[in-house]
C-alpha cells in the first residue's frame, strides 16, 4: 500500500486537529498569558517578563521549588533503591514472582484519591494506626502529627508516593533482569562472579535501559507532583508542602492570577525539559558505552 | 536459578534453607506493602467508635451499613456511569484518530510526517498546568464547561502523543506485506486500514485503551476544572468533594468511600494484569 500525500494527510488530520486545538493552541496561549497580567475574566495586557521577575523573587515560589526538589530526591532515591532490591529478590524466586509482582503493583492501580485518604488516616495523630503501632511497641517518642508538622509532612507525602510506585518500578527492573540472556550468567558463574560482584559487574550494567526508564519516569512524575498534595495537606501546614504544580494551581484557579500562574507553569515546563534531557543524555550514553 | 551444573550441585544443600527463608520473607514483604489495602477493606466495615477505640483491630460488629449511606452520598451509580462514559469515549477517540495518524506516519515517511510525529512526541513533555488555564478559558468560550465533551476532548488530546508513539513503534516492528497484498486485491486506503491494519494493531490498541482508562480514572485535575457539577462528576471528584469538603469526616464514611473509589480500578487490574504488566514493561525486555 503506497499512501499518497493527500491520503496520508487525511489519515493524520483528525488527530492533528484534535492535538492542535486542545494541546498546541493552549500551550502557545499559555506561553502568551505568562507575559501578561491576565486575571480571571480580564484579558490582561502584555507586561514583558514581569511575571518571571516576580517568580524569581517570590519567596513562595522559591519555597515551592525547594519543596519540589526535596520531594523529588526522596521519591526517586527511595523508590529506585527499593524497587531494584525488590526486583532482584523477585528474580531469584521464579515461583513467587507472579504473586509478588501483582501484589506490589496494586498500590499503583488504586485511585490516587483512595491512596491519599487511606494514608491521611494512617498518619492521623490520635487514632491513626501508625502512631498506635509506634506506641504499642514502646516508641511513644516517635509518634508524630505526621501531616501537621512542617518538618515531617513533605517526607510523609513522599513516602506515600514511594509506596504507590515502587511496585511499578520493580516491574520494569524485573523485566530488565529477565531480559539478560542466561548464557551471560553461565559465563559469569564460570568466572566465579557471585553475589555483590555479580550484581555490580554483570547485572547492573545490563539493567541500564530499565534504569533509564525508571529514573526518567520517577523524576518527571515527582517534579510535577500535585494530586497527593492537594488531597493530603493542601500545601500545608504553612507552605511546607506546596509544590510548584500546587502553587500554579492555587495562583491560577484559587487567586485567578492567570498570568503569573502561567509563568510558573512555563518555568516548570523548562525545568522538566532540562532535567529529562540531562537524564536521557547521561543515561543513554551509559547504555551505549557498555 | 541459572547457575546449575557442577557448582549448583555442590552448593545446593548449603543454600536451600536460606532460599526458603528468603522466599518466605518476600511473601511477607509483599503482604506488608499490601497492608494499607487490607486496612482499608477491614476498616470500611467498622463503626467509627469501634475504629477509634482499637485502631488496629478487626470489625466488631461488622457494619455493612456503612456502604449504604456512602453509596447514596457519593451518588455512586451516577459517578461510575459518568467516569465510564468519559473514559470509553476518550479511549474511542484516541484509538481511532491515533491509529489512523500512526499508520500514515509510519508508512508515509516524508519530511512533513516526521515533523508531525515530532510535534506529537513533544506533547509528552508538557506539564498539564501549562495547558489548564488556556483550556479553561477555551471551554468557557465554547460553553463546554461542565460537559462530558470538554473532558473527552481534553483527555483525547492529552493521550494522543502516547498513543501515536505506541502505534508508530508497533507498526515499525511489523512488515508491510499484508497491506501491500490488500492493495493488490484492490482495497483502497480506507478499506486497507479498517480491514487489515486496524485488526493488526489490536495488541497495541488493548494496551493504549487500558492505560488511558487507568489514567482517566485516576485523574483529579481535569474533573476539578471541567466536570464540577453534580450531574457530570466522576468518581474521583465525587469522593474528593465528599471527603474534602467536610472538616472532619467520620471514619465509617471515609473508608467505604475510599474502597468505592479504588474498587473499579483494582477490578480492571485483576482482569487485565497480563496486558498491564506487558504495557509497563514495553520496550525494556520480556515481561
Amino acid at each position: 500500500m503506497r499512501l499518497t500525500r493527500p491520503t496520508a494527510l487525511l489519515f493524520i488530520a483528525p488527530a492533528l486537529i484534535l492535538f492542535i486545538l486542545f494541546t498546541v493552541y493552549p500551550a502557545v496561549s499559555g506561553l502568551w498569558l505568562s507575559f501578561t497580567d491576565a486575571r480571571g475574566a480580564l484579558a490582561g495586557d502584555f507586561i514583558g517578563i514581569e511575571n518571571y521577575v516576580k517568580a524569581f523573587t517570590d519567596p513562595k515560589a522559591a519555597a515551592a521549588l525547594q519543596n519540589t526538589i526535596v520531594f523529588t530526591v526522596i521519591s526517586v532515591v527511595l523508590q529506585n533503591a527499593l524497587a531494584l532490591a525488590l526486583a532482584r529478590w523477585m528474580y531469584s524466586h521464579t515461583r513467587l514472582q507472579g504473586f509478588a509482582r501483582v501484589g506490589t503493583l496494586v498500590p499503583a492501580m488504586m485511585a490516587t484519591v483512595a491512596v491519599a485518604y487511606i494514608w491521611s488516616y494512617i498518619y492521623s495523630p490520635i487514632t491513626g494506626p501508625l502512631n498506635t503501632l509506634l506506641r504499642a511497641v514502646g516508641l511513644d517518642g516517635a509518634a508524630k502529627i505526621w501531616l501537621g508538622d512542617p518538618t515531617t509532612a513533605l517526607a510523609a507525602i513522599a513516602v506515600v508516593n514511594v509506596w504507590m510506585f515502587t511496585g511499578y518500578a520493580a516491574t520494569i527492573y524485573l523485566s530488565g533482569f529477565l531480559s539478560i540472556p542466561s548464557t551471560i550468567f553461565e559465563a559469569a558463574a564460570i568466572d566465579g562472579a557471585r553475589g555483590w560482584k555479580l550484581f555490580r559487574s554483570v547485572e547492573w550494567p545490563l539493567l541500564a535501559p530499565a534504569f533509564t526508564v525508571n529514573l526518567t519516569l520517577s523524576t518527571i512524575g515527582a517534579l510535577r507532583v500535585f494530586d497527593l498534595i492537594l488531597l493530603m495537606t493542601k500545601g500545608g501546614p504553612g507552605f511546607s508542602t506546596e509544590s510548584i504544580s500546587y502553587v500554579i494551581f492555587n495562583e491560577s484557579f484559587g487567586k485567578l492570577n492567570y498570568g503569573y500562574g502561567s509563568s510558573l507553569a512555563v518555568i516548570l515546563l523548562i525545568l522538566t525539559v532540562i532535567v529529562s534531557f540531562i537524564l536521557t543524555t547521561v543515561l543513554r550514553r551509559r547504555e551505549v558505552e557498555w | 536459578m541459572v547457575t546449575t551444573s557442577a557448582s549448583g550441585l555442590r552448593r545446593r544443600p548449603r543454600v536451600r534453607p536460606l532460599r526458603l527463608v528468603s522466599g518466605i520473607l518476600l511473601v511477607i514483604v509483599t503482604l506488608i506493602i499490601l497492608l494499607p489495602v487490607f486496612y482499608m477493606l477491614v476498616s470500611s466495615v467498622r463503626t467509627t467508635a469501634d475504629l477509634g477505640e482499637n485502631p488496629l483491630g478487626f470489625p466488631d460488629p461488622i457494619a455493612w451499613g456503612n456502604y449504604g449511606d456512602v453509596f447514596a452520598s457519593l451518588d455512586y451509580g451516577r459517578a461510575i456511569f459518568n467516569t465510564a462514559l468519559v473514559a470509553l469515549s476518550s479511549v474511542a477517540l484516541v484509538v481511532v484518530t491515533g491509529s489512523a495518524a500512526g499508520w500514515a506516519i509510519a508508512r508515509h515517511i516524508r519530511g512533513w510526517t516526521k515533523a508531525t510525529y515530532r510535534l506529537f512526541i513533544a506533547g509528552l513533555t508538557i506539564p498539564v498546568f501549562v495547558l489548564t488555564t488556556p483550556l479553561y478559558l477555551l471551554m468557557h468560550t465554547l460553553h463546554l464547561l461542565d460537559t462530558y465533551l470538554a473532558a473527552i476532548l481534553v483527555y483525547a488530546s492529552f493521550n494522543l502523543p502516547f498513543a501515536i508513539l505506541f502505534y508508530v513503534s508497533f507498526l515499525r516492528s511489523i512488515p508491510q506485506e499484508l497491506e501491500d497484498a490488500a492493495a493488490i486485491d484492490g482495497c483502497g486506503p480506507l478499506k486497507t486500514f479498517w480491514h487489515v491494519v486496524f485488526p493488526l494493531l489490536r495488541p497495541a490498541t488493548a494496551t493504549i485503551a487500558i492505560f488511558v482508562t487507568l489514567s482517566i480514572w485516576n485523574d483529579v485535575v481535569v474533573p476539578l476544572l471541567f466536570l464540577t457539577s453534580g450531574g457530570v462528576r466522576t468518581v474521583t471528584l465525587s469522593v474528593f468533594q465528599f471527603v474534602g469538603t467536610q472538616n472532619s469526616i467520620a471514619a465509617a464514611q471515609l473508608f467505604p468511600a475510599v474502597v468505592l473509589a479504588a474498587a473499579p480500578l483494582i477490578v480492571l487490574f485483576i482482569i487485565f494484569q497480563r496486558q498491564i504488566i506487558g504495557g509497563i514493561t514495553a520496550g525494556i525486555g520480556k515481561s
